[in-house]
Formats: C-alpha cells, sequence, structure tokens
C-alpha cells in the first residue's frame, strides 16, 4: 500500500553550479516499515474571506505528547495570481505564506491537541475573487482527525 | 533573477481504488511578486550528536519577513529514529527515516526559528533554504 512523495528542486542559475535534489520519501506509519494506509483524498475548497479557518482539526482526545502518529499534509495555493497569498498556520503559529502556484508537504503529527491546520486568505478582497486551494492528508489511525 | 523550479508528485497504485497521481511545480518567486528567488544557503546537512538536544537549524532573527521556502530531510535509515520540527514553540510534526518536507517559511518574527530535535543520538538532517531578500 505505498504511496511515495517525490520533490525535486532544481535551478541552473540561483547558484555557480546548478542545483538538482530529487527526493523520494515512502509514506509510513511512525516508527514502523508499515505504509501510510488511510488519506482525506485529495480535496479543494476556494477561500473568499479573510477570516482563518480551520482545514484539519486535530484530534482533541487521541493525541498526547509522546504518542507516536505519522500524518502528511499536502497543501497548494491553486491561484493563478503571484500577489494573492493563504497564510498557514498551526495552532497559532504562522508557518508561511503560499502565494499563487506554491505548495506545502510537511509532516503533522498532531503532538499538541490544539494543532490544527489553519488557513487564512489574508489579502483577499471580493474583486481579488475566490483563491482555490488543495490539500490532502495521508495518515494512520482512524482517530488520527475528529473529523474522520 | 534566478529561476528555480520545486515540483512534487504523490502516488500510490493501492492506496485508493483508484490510483492516486498528484503532481505540482511551483517556481520559487519572492512575496506577492513573480521575481524568481535568488538566494539560497546552499544543500547542507547537520549531524546531531548527542544529547538530542533541541536545536535551532533556521533562526527568525537572521532573516527579513519573507517567501522563503525551506527544504528538509531526515537522512536516517531506522524507521524508528525522528526529528520533531517546530516553528518558534508549536510543534508540526515528526519527520521520521528517509521523510523530507518541503514548505514556506516567513520569519514574520525573531522568534520564529525553526527548530529540530533528534530522536537519537547521531542523526543527520539534510537542508536547504531559498531565501527571499
Amino acid at each position: 500500500m505505498a504511496t511515495t512523495a517525490t520533490l525535486t528542486l532544481a535551478s541552473s542559475d540561483i547558484a555557480g553550479d546548478p542545483v538538482n535534489v530529487t527526493k523520494v520519501a515512502t509514506l509510513t506509519k511512525a516508527d514502523s516499515t508499515n505504509d501510510l494506509d488511510q488519506s482525506s483524498g485529495l480535496n479543494r475548497v476556494h477561500l473568499r474571506s479573510t477570516t482563518q479557518k480551520t482545514l484539519l482539526s486535530a484530534s482533541a482526545t487521541n493525541r498526547t505528547p509522546g504518542d507516536n502518529k505519522a500524518g502528511k499534509v499536502y497543501l497548494i495555493n491553486k491561484s493563478d495570481d503571484a500577489s494573492l497569498y493563504v497564510t498557514v498556520s498551526i495552532n497559532a503559529q504562522t508557518v508561511g505564506k503560499l502565494y499563487g502556484g506554491d505548495f506545502l508537504f510537511i509532516p503533522w503529527s498532531q503532538t499538541d491537541a490544539s494543532a490544527n491546520i489553519k488557513v487564512a486568505a489574508t489579502n483577499w478582497t471580493s474583486s481579488t475573487g475566490d483563491i482555490p486551494i488543495e490539500y490532502a492528508l495521508f495518515h494512520e489511525d482512524q482517530d488520527f482527525l475528529t473529523n474522520a | 533573477m534566478a529561476t528555480t523550479i520545486a515540483s512534487i508528485n504523490l502516488t500510490s497504485t493501492d492506496l485508493l481504488s483508484d490510483s492516486l497521481s498528484v503532481s505540482a511545480i511551483a517556481t520559487l518567486t519572492g512575496a506577492g511578486n513573480s521575481t524568481g528567488l535568488t538566494l539560497t544557503g546552499g544543500l547542507g546537512r547537520k549531524k546531531l550528536a548527542s544529547g538530542h538536544a533541541q536545536y535551532t537549524l533556521f533562526d527568525g532573527d537572521a532573516y527579513a519577513n519573507g517567501a522563503h521556502k525551506i527544504y528538509l530531510k531526515n537522512t536516517s535509515t531506522t524507521a524508528t529514529e525522528y526529528f520533531t520540527i517546530e516553528i518558534n514553540s508549536e510543534q508540526m510534526g515528526k519527520l521520521y527515516a528517509g521523510d523530507w518536507a518541503f514548505f514556506p517559511w516567513e520569519a514574520n518574527a525573531d522568534t520564529n526559528d525553526i527548530k529540530i530535535d533528534p530522536s537519537a543520538d547521531d542523526m543527520t538532517l539534510e537542508y536547504m533554504i531559498f531565501i527571499d531578500e
């Protein structure tokens, strides 16, 4: 039940020599070589508010520090407008801004029960139009999400 | 202006009842513009020898608020070995053996350090930052 994630970073001119990094990860359960076996599927939503929204809810009951579970989050801003961004936060901590076309792929362990992944279309206005985002969660343990 | 491309492919033939194939390509640009990022810290490795102590990999104080991009990889091949990744004091998640992460980093506060905490001695993290001036 292998799911693989491949990242390539390439540039011919950001440094004196080319950058060409390719890494492949097989998504596995915590402390194990067994494959992750659950997924939220690929979701798509349109953001049309500057209000912060909870995209993925951490379990309030199942996660405790040291309770190792593996999860991976993929998130992409599908806007064609490079100036439109989505601010991504975990709990109250800003991770960064995904500008149009940008993506992230991060581990999400939810060892903090408040570690919801939140998004906000911070510079959205009624004239910018919606900001579409797509996301997927790969995980183990049926209780990994409160809404799973 | 430099041109740096980040691409991702997520694939599985058996996780779902249909094949999964998700691909995306991003050109790494500055905040709110289409100008390619021009600075990088280069590809580096950090070996944390002992003590399992938390280590500040990127200091928020050393970078301007911008559209930086971070790449991290746990080079371990032992499944039980992981790096805990934190921003400021909020835990993002655990990067298990062979896993990589790629994410934007705003460095919008001096305290927004990216910290790593190995679960065992002598673990090595590979990393790279693309910097928005």
